[in-house]
């Protein structure tokens, strides 16, 4: 079926609308959330399996010529990242039922949906098109989404970090428009693969043209997706979010630029112009300070929510370290990063959130012997924390296992002992909270083992957040056999 | 706002003010402008409107829970019209292969189903514009 992936991109933009729309009760708002994003996972399962099985399509809007129109180009890669941001965003909503409760008011609820919804829109939409112009649409609504999740609760510190995310975000997009501008300049094209063509043809007459475009889209996209000198918007922003959308933010969000960046400079211009531009060094070596002190600013967190946050900026680093590689087996292990670190952040940010859920604690130091108060959001918390520092048996190892071949069969080991201190960094910060959750004892209470006070909708969407996290550290297969079915489109 | 220069000048200009607005949202297939140009304008007679009469007689005209029905409803539109051309010949928005009538090139009724969009847009951004000042409105009297 060709209109699967229209039907994607439509059915969140449709219950985004009928939301507002709905009768103001909680039963009703929260059936149609779940059954639309059900709807749209079972989707993206049937999309997926079609590529799988058909190769990858093309699909152009209202009969147009692709060179005119908008075109959705669909590869195994977009395919299968389409069915893990449905199907982990899914997961996420029914984690957010009962968390939502505790951090929104209830006239708020009907709202926070609708954005989550455009946000879905935005982000697929963002995935499928091949059109530069139509990626660039997407991204501002994508921002300014994201900027009104942040500030949803009424609060102080999200005021302040949503504003500072609009800021620096419209300078991001304005920066990506210049970009654009000067591309179009060169190529007269919107469509990736016609912009493609002619720049490798014209590319010698226009150097200096193309170094200001991709120096301009590069630098905007790493605004956005938080490359470490311009990463200052997102501790705030991801620690003062409610827990779902900090999970939301960090493990999708970012990543969908991290794969128009991807597009942009593996699909628009070639890894032949990059490496001749010399933008490949500027991308490692912003990757590795990234790697380095984004451990090291966590280092020196006393808030479990900002903590996790500027981990994030740490494990982009490794995702820019795989695309800055240039190398068919840099690009894998980039794109593996993606899903791996997707999966362990989101279930990072939502034990975090379920332990303020229950005891209303957020510093560090109050997390003495939470580990028998709530075992399975502290196993949770350890298995993906462990993944982070890069523990063999979950995903994160997999990830700098083959990270740390790509770099050695392109012959950088400098960057390989970068890879292994930011794992010391990270154990750093990661072990002492198992430590104290699991084997110190609270002032007031003894260690006795319970059952965590949480209901049934948090805790299962963790457990099979954990459960993948494992499979996918036991059996790299699943993913990677589809990167590799999808590295051709790239090269 | 009382004074009553302003309110019976404003009386004489929003007729013409929305005239020209679905003029332009009408014209949007023939003529510079379109939906979103045309739907402004629309929107910022009624926000006129509602500056100088106030919040209670604007909501009076047009309550808030109907100027947000008609905001979704604006886009949906959109997305039904794009539905037609996918259910009939599989291509999303598709015009003239699913059966619109182009008409005559240079008069109104022609180019298919892009007045008709255009149409869409031009309700979904005047409502837009008079429910983002109902809100603003209202926030300033509560809280």
């Amino acid at each position: 079926m060709k209109q699967f992936p229209v039907l994607i991109v439509l059915l969140p933009l449709f219950s985004a609308l009928i939301i507002p729309l709905l009768p103001k009760k909680k039963r009703f708002l929260f059936g149609f959330v779940s059954v639309m994003f059900g709807l749209l996972f079972i989707l993206s399962i049937l999309s997926y399996l079609n590529v799988i099985n058909d190769g990858s399509f093309r699909y152009v809007f209202g009969n147009y010529l692709a060179m005119v129109g908008i075109e959705f180009l669909i590869d195994p890669l977009i395919a299968l990242l389409v069915l893990f941001v449905s199907g982990l965003s899914f997961l996420i909503i029914i984690y957010s039922f009962s968390d939502i409760q505790h951090e929104l008011k209830e006239h708020q609820y009907a709202y926070y949906y609708c954005l989550i919804m455009l946000l879905m829109f935005s982000m697929l939409g963002m995935l499928y098109t091949n059109d530069i112009f139509n990626t660039y649409v997407f991204m501002e609504i994508l921002s300014i989404v994201s900027t009104a999740i942040i500030s949803i609760k009424h609060k102080r510190s999200n005021f302040l970090a949503s504003f500072r995310y609009l800021m620096l975000s419209s300078i991001g997009s304005l920066t990506i428009l210049m970009g654009l501008a000067f591309l179009y300049m060169v190529t007269g094209q919107l469509n990736m693969d016609s912009m493609s063509l002619v720049i490798s043809n014209v590319w010698t007459l226009y150097p200096t043209n193309l170094v200001l475009a991709i120096g301009f889209i590069l630098i905007g996209l790493a605004i956005k997706s938080a490359m470490f000198p311009l990463h200052i918007w997102l501790p705030d922003a991801h620690s003062s979010a409610p827990s779902p959308s900090s999970a939301f933010l960090s493990s999708l969000v970012v990543k969908i630029y991290i794969v128009v960046l991807i597009k942009v400079i593996y699909r628009i211009f070639g890894i032949e112009i990059i490496a001749s531009l010399r933008i490949d060094d500027f991308i490692l070596i912003m990757a590795s300070l990234g790697m380095i002190f984004g451990s090291i600013f966590a280092i020196g967190q006393k808030d479990i929510k900002r903590l996790l946050a500027y981990s994030s900026v740490a494990q982009i680093g490794y995702i820019f370290l795989g695309i800055g590689l240039l190398t068919p087996l840099g690009l894998a292990a980039g794109l593996f990063h993606i899903f791996s670190h997707a999966l362990m952040k989101s279930a990072l940010f939502l034990s975090a959130g379920s332990i303020i859920f229950s005891t209303n604690k957020r510093k560090l130091i109050d997390l003495d012997g939470i580990g028998f108060k709530m075992p399975i959001t502290m196993i949770t918390f350890s298995i993906a924390a462990l993944g982070m520092i890069g523990i063999p048996g979950i995903s994160g190892f997999m990830s700098k296992i083959y990270l740390g071949l790509a770099l050695i069969a392109d012959k950088h080991p400098i960057f390989l002992s970068l890879i292994l201190l930011s794992s010391f960094l990270n154990a750093i910060y990661y072990m002492p909270i198992l430590i104290s959750s699991f084997l110190k004892e609270d002032v007031l209470v003894k260690n006795t083992l319970q059952k965590d006070p949480l209901p049934l909708t948090m805790i299962i969407p963790m457990v099979i957040i954990t459960l993948s996290v494992l499979l996918i550290g036991l059996y790299p297969q699943i993913i990677m056999d589809v990167i590799e079915l999808a590295l051709p489109y790239y090269f | 706002m009382n004074d009553l220069i302003v309110k019976l000048i404003s009386r004489l200009l929003i007729p013409f003010i929305q005239l020209y607005g679905i003029y332009i949202i009408l014209h949007g297939h023939l003529s510079f402008g379109g939906g979103f140009s045309g739907g402004a304008l629309v929107g910022s007679s009624l926000m006129l409107y509602a500056i100088i009469f106030g919040l209670k007689e604007s909501e009076k005209k047009l309550p808030h829970s109907v100027s947000q029905f008609i905001e979704s409803f604006g886009v949906l539109a959109y997305i039904i019209i794009g539905f037609i051309g996918m259910i009939l010949v599989g291509s999303f928005l598709s015009n003239k292969s699913a059966g619109f009538s182009l008409g005559e090139f240079g008069t109104l009724f022609s180019a298919g189903m892009i007045p008709l969009l255009t149409l869409a847009i031009g309700i979904k951004v005047a409502s837009t514009m008079i429910t983002l000042l109902q809100r603003l409105l209202k926030e300033d009297s509560h809280d």
